[in-house]
């Protein structure tokens, strides 16, 4: 309910009187039919299209086994004050919720459904026709492109107004365009050859082709039900994105967003067996005309040749159960989370094949990943949000490919963010009580935690802008704002009003690739251009 | 997610008891931990079918607050919550609440 604030006496009695009113109070009789529809309007985009867990934990008769039906109504009516669950008392009525309790502990994890090719290219939608009608410079006052930050605001409840992509001048502090995503935006990528063109992916699978110029929504396209995988190629043509439902990854033309080619993610696993796979990371690199896909179940990295018929060269046992990555020397080097055995796996994208694999804390999340030259030593800095006796952020001397320091933190960690003009590597604090309201700052040189910052909320995906001059932070969940800090002296700077904002992403990351490296490193990079 | 913590949510009081009245640090402390998740901080999410708090007559939050906590405004969803509040609390969060631009 929106209330207007200049008629807040009035409402009171109208705005309480809705706290007594469920918006779902149409009759719904209890058929699993509307129970399934029930669960993909309201739960699905982060529990899993297929029951199994997304963002969020699997609902289904394994996971939710013996759990007290109370307790789980009392969950869905009040939300879960630490996470991202939000409370649908109001939105659901109570029959509505004691329905979906019954049919979620009824309901086994459903089968990896169908969605091809065909189904890629009906979902395309057009918005601008004729692309040449766009302004061509951005309508609004901006410098450089580079300057652009954008947020993936979640929306209170994964879906509705509040889900978008926000973008905003990281000069000025102030939100300059926004575009609606439907569901909770979750990647923010930019095209390396285009300043003006953006791509947006939200939690059920959709891509947005937007013009930053004019920000509007171009084109979008459905590549699946849920997944995050998104990675835009060095020469701006294609944009590769990969699901959690179904196991599948397509190659799209950047422009059209066309598809022109599935992959269907199976493989056999470090354990021997053959296991169809959620997609995870995928990523361009400045270095080759490539993409690089982690098969998450099936511990694989394939890497893709952007040329006919895009073949594939599988690298296998990477690790149990991989997640993201990032790059380093110039694109050509790509370093592999794997949640379940604890280890960065370094990967030469060159000769495609394992450098080595090394330590990483507990239950490693790189979240983009960091790198910073200190001394003519280039290191990388590994998040990780286990929950362990001892929480550590991981840095590695990337060029020796050894593990140079375990730096204590407080607690379970998910994203780094780090530039070469800042003093400080940010890393946030993910660990469910007060800590997860910190980010902790690590000193380059010392690397040593030498500041917490209390930024309140939830406080996550930390991210520099261009000029490495400002330290943007997501607090989200009830916290609602994106906050602002001057990267050398903490003070806090500015908010920004938004829904459960999240990932924050740069548009400086198409110039130095991965965050903390200089632009020169790019530049290196292009020189290697053709060597391969 | 440890639901199996979080499952309690309706009977336990999750706020720092404070014995003076007024506070707006304790305030903001409950309104964090208890009322911000349906409510927000300024404003609640622009789908949630609950009321803004933030810029409210600071007496008739209080007002409110002891009337859900002593059931004579019936909510079962408030009547718990409200129900865990002290009375300190509730002077601290409606103060706090009262105060803040929405």
């Amino acid at each position: 309910m929106n209330t207007p604030i200049n008629s807040l006496p009035k409402s009171i009695l109208f705005s309480l009187a809705a706290v007594f009113l469920p918006f779902g109070t149409q009759a719904s009789s209890d058929t699993p039919n509307n129970m399934h529809k029930l669960y993909e309007d309201n739960c699905a985009s982060c529990h899993g299209s297929d029951h199994g867990g997304f963002i969020a934990p699997g609902l289904n008769s394994e996971t939710l086994k013996g759990r007290s039906p109370t307790a789980l109504r009392t969950i869905i009516m009040a939300g879960s004050f630490d996470t991202l669950m939000p409370p649908f008392y109001g939105r659901l009525s109570d029959d509505e919720i004691r329905g979906l309790v019954k049919h979620l502990q009824a309901t086994p994890k459903l089968t990896n459904p169908a969605w091809t090719i065909d189904d890629i290219k009906a979902s395309i939608k057009v918005y601008v026709k004729d692309e040449s009608t766009l302004p061509a410079k951005p309508i609004y006052e901006i410098d450089n492109m580079d300057n652009i930050i954008g947020v993936a605001a979640r929306g209170k409840y994964g879906r509705g107004s509040g889900s978008k992509a926000v973008f905003i001048n990281s000069l000025t502090h102030k939100q300059i365009g926004e575009i609606a995503t439907g569901t909770a935006a979750h990647i923010i990528d930019y095209n390396p050859a285009n300043p003006r063109w953006a791509y947006v992916k939200n939690d059920t699978a959709e891509i947005f082709k937007v013009d930053l110029y004019s920000m509007k929504i171009v084109r979008s396209v459905k590549t699946g039900f849920n997944g995050p995988g998104l990675g835009v190629s060095r020469d701006g043509k294609y944009i590769m994105a990969g699901s959690y439902v179904p196991h599948n990854a397509v190659i799209l033309n950047a422009e059209t967003l066309e598809p022109l080619k599935t992959f269907e993610l199976e493989g056999i696993d470090p354990d021997g067996k053959m296991v169809s796979s959620d997609s995870g990371m995928i990523i361009g690199t400045p270095f080759a005309d490539i993409f690089a896909i982690a098969l998450e179940n099936a511990g694989q990295v394939w890497v893709v040749d952007l040329k006919e018929g895009f073949p594939v060269t599988k690298i296998e046992n990477v690790g149990r159960h991989l997640h993201d990555a990032f790059l380093t020397h110039g694109g050509s080097k790509l370093m592999v989370a794997s949640y379940d055995d604890s280890i960065v796996t370094a990967i030469d994208l060159k000769e495609r094949k394992i450098i080595k694999k090394l330590d990483a804390g507990c239950v490693p999340h790189v979240g983009g990943g960091a790198a910073v030259e200190v001394n003519g030593r280039t290191l990388g800095f590994g998040t990780n949000f286990g929950d362990c006796d001892k929480m550590v952020v991981s840095v590695w001397d990337l060029d020796k490919m050894e593990v140079v320091k375990q730096i204590p933190v407080s607690g379970g960690t998910e994203s780094p963010a780090a530039h070469a003009n800042a003093p400080y590597v940010a890393v946030d604090i993910i660990s469910k009580d007060r800590r997860a309201r910190t980010i902790q700052l690590i000193d380059k040189l010392t690397l040593e935690v030498v500041k917490t910052l209390d930024v309140g909320g939830h406080a996550y995906f930390p991210e520099y802008s261009a000029d490495g001059k400002f330290l943007y932070v997501s607090a989200g969940y009830s916290g609602d704002e994106v906050v602002v800090y001057d990267s050398s002296s903490l003070n806090r700077i500015a908010s920004i009003a938004m829904e459960s904002p999240a990932g924050i992403f740069s548009h400086g990351r198409v110039k130095y690739m991965t965050r903390g490296l200089s632009p020169d490193e790019f530049e290196n990079a292009s020189k290697m251009k053709g060597e391969k | 997610m440890r639901l199996t913590a979080l499952s309690g949510l309706l009977l336990v009081g999750l706020m720092p008891q404070c014995a003076y009245a007024a506070n707006l640090y304790a305030g903001h402390a409950t309104a964090a931990a208890v009322c911000s998740h349906c409510h927000g901080i300024k404003v609640p999410s622009a789908d949630a079918p609950f009321p803004t708090l933030a810029g409210r007559d600071v007496d008739y939050l209080k007002l409110a607050l002891k009337q859900y906590s002593d059931k004579t405004r019936k909510s079962d969803i408030m009547n718990a919550i409200a129900g865990s509040l002290s009375d300190d609390d509730i002077s601290n969060v409606a103060t706090y609440y009262g105060r803040l631009k929405p």
